[in-house]
């Protein structure tokens, strides 16, 4: 059964000049227990896709499309309804974990904060909080509950948002760049974290992440973001293993265990896309026609090239 | 063949237990040197205090045959083109209220007693060899992405035709597909120029394809490897 399911996402910011189309025609579905990957650089629109999900964006978006969980859909929500499964049934996971922790408030307390919104009775919070905290391996979870998250490293502070975000045990978990400026242990204790939740099972795990081998390792779907659009769909080992698509090929490529051959020109600009193919500029066979191609199925994915 | 650089000993403390101690390696010409650790292993202010950004508690550093604690200032800046550094965060390493163009030219200007404009015509080819354009020269840092902005600093260092770069995590905060492009570049310059380099990261797979040699440190003990050793080494540590 799918526990989340996105069709023809379109979120478009105003801007000064004409407007910033950050998420264009943006559709997959995830499935219950399965951990879903979204893969892209800078820009790609990847971490809209969550704050769409979430109810998160700023006034200004302009969205449309439909996403429904558990069968509703939820796009449309009033906030006073929405605000019933964020946090709850939905828990999210934001970027930035030091930035997005109260520095005021004691790391504990945070977590217990969570546990309240979940209507756990006060005096079973603090126990909690400890075997919440200890089964995100922090080898002291009484001293991180009683410090400030400046006391923590930021592999620490990681984990924390995890654990607030773990507190209300979520049926969906959206987590935004988890390994994002982690140092290599920091970063293998995160992923081990995340493998540890998909050998349990329970939840559904929808990941945004710039970070290929992180996504090979842990996804059982992978989808490849290009300019606000996805490239490329299907399942983790087949997209990472054998790309159709040329841009997915060329990211693969640029890693340095794999000869980092890099991929020329940049990505093209939000607000200036060109016509056609979005990928046309940087492809190695650049189709000769002005149609932008749709997604198609190729073997059991989705892939938009009109060469696949 | 005399080394570029060599440490002898160096010892860092601010005051409560040492960052690092008795760190001795030595970098010869064209060579490049990883520095690897996790965060806060102090492989950054090891990087600072090798061309002389951060004073070291203890050890000498000796740049190509001199000593740079015991110079004079006057000394050490003639000596200051020589040695150059590129920092971790793009968006940050260049004066955001000057234009690009200001930024590149200065240093050059200031050790040669030149015009900016002249300076600035004289750098046309290797704003080329870096794939930028002039033109883009005229905008502000915020105007323009990170991998460009690291090209920028590339040209910006080179113009002093350097013997030695310390490179804090150059593409940490680049895009993978950026990162390719900016590390290739490095290497080409670096050959074409026979720069030596220390190059400071905490991601092996770069490591093992930039570095001739990588120092690792960790709970203040640094230890020299070569590249089979150092594969060896970061094998544990991947997943």
């Amino acid at each position: 059964m799918n526990i989340l399911e996105v069709e023809h996402l379109h979120v478009t910011f105003p801007a000064r000049r004409g407007s910033i189309r950050a998420s264009q025609d943006v559709s997959f579905s995830v499935k219950e227990g399965e951990i879903c990957v979204l893969v892209g650089e800078t820009g790609s629109g990847k971490s809209v896709i969550g704050q769409a999900i979430l109810h998160l964006l700023p006034q200004s978006a302009m969205v449309s499309g439909s996403i429904r969980y558990a069968g509703e859909e939820i796009l449309s929500l009033p906030e006073s309804a929405f605000s019933r499964l964020r946090g709850h049934a939905i828990s999210f996971i934001p970027q930035d974990p030091i930035g997005s922790l109260d520095p005021l408030m004691r790391c504990g307390r945070q977590v217990a904060e969570a546990l309240e919104t979940r209507g756990v009775p006060k005096e079973m919070r603090p126990s909690r909080v400890t075997s919440l905290l200890s089964a995100l391996s922090f080898p002291d979870p009484d001293l991180v509950a009683v410090s400030y998250p400046h006391e923590l490293s930021g592999g620490m502070c990681q984990r924390l948002t995890t654990g607030i975000a773990l507190a209300s045990s979520p049926h969906l978990l959206v987590a935004d760049e988890p390994t994002k400026g982690l140092d290599y242990v920091s970063r293998k204790r995160t992923i081990e974290m995340f493998l540890d939740l998909k050998v349990k099972g329970t939840d559904s795990i929808l990941m945004i992440t710039h970070d290929l081998e992180l996504a090979d390792l842990i996804g059982d779907t992978a989808g490849v973001l290009y300019s606000g659009e996805l490239v490329e769909f299907g399942p983790a080992a087949e997209v990472f293993g054998h790309p159709l698509h040329p841009y997915t090929k060329g990211l693969i490529a640029a890693l340095p265990k794999n000869g980092m051959r890099p991929m020329r020109g940049v990505c093209p600009g939000l607000a200036a896309l060109p016509k056609g193919c979005y990928f046309q500029d940087r492809c190695p066979a650049p189709c000769t026609t002005d149609l932008h191609p749709p997604m198609h199925d190729v073997c059991g994915r989705q892939v938009r090239c009109s060469r696949c | 063949m005399q080394p570029l650089l060599s440490a002898e000993r160096l010892h860092k403390t601010y005051g409560h237990g040492n960052i690092f101690s008795d760190v001795s390696f030595t970098v010869n010409p064209g060579e490049t040197v990883g520095l690897f650790g996790m965060s806060g292993s102090g492989k950054s202010t090891l990087g600072r205090c090798l061309i002389g950004l951060e004073r070291l508690s203890g050890g000498r550093v000796v740049f190509a045959g001199e000593d740079i604690a015991r110079l004079s200032a006057s000394r050490f800046r003639k000596l200051r083109p020589a040695m150059q550094m590129i920092f971790q965060q793009p968006a940050i390493s260049m004066d955001p209220r000057m234009h690009l163009f200001d930024s590149v030219s200065e240093p050059l200007a200031f050790h040669e007693k030149r015009g900016r404009p002249e300076v600035f015509a004289s750098l046309f080819p290797l704003i080329a060899a870096v794939g930028l354009r002039p033109d883009q020269f005229s905008c502000y840092p915020n105007q323009l992405s990170g991998g460009e902005i690291q090209r920028a600093m590339m040209v910006k260092i080179y113009s002093l035709s350097p013997k030695l770069i310390v490179a804090d995590e150059p593409t940490s905060m680049l895009d993978m597909s950026v990162q390719a492009q900016i590390l290739l570049l490095m290497k080409e310059l670096q050959k074409k120029n026979n720069t030596a380099c220390i190059f400071i990261s905490h991601d092996s797979q770069i490591m093992l394809t930039m570095c001739d040699r990588i120092g690792v440190l960790g709970d203040g003990d640094f230890r020299m490897m070569e590249l089979d050793e150092f594969a060896g080494y970061t094998t544990e540590l991947r997943l």
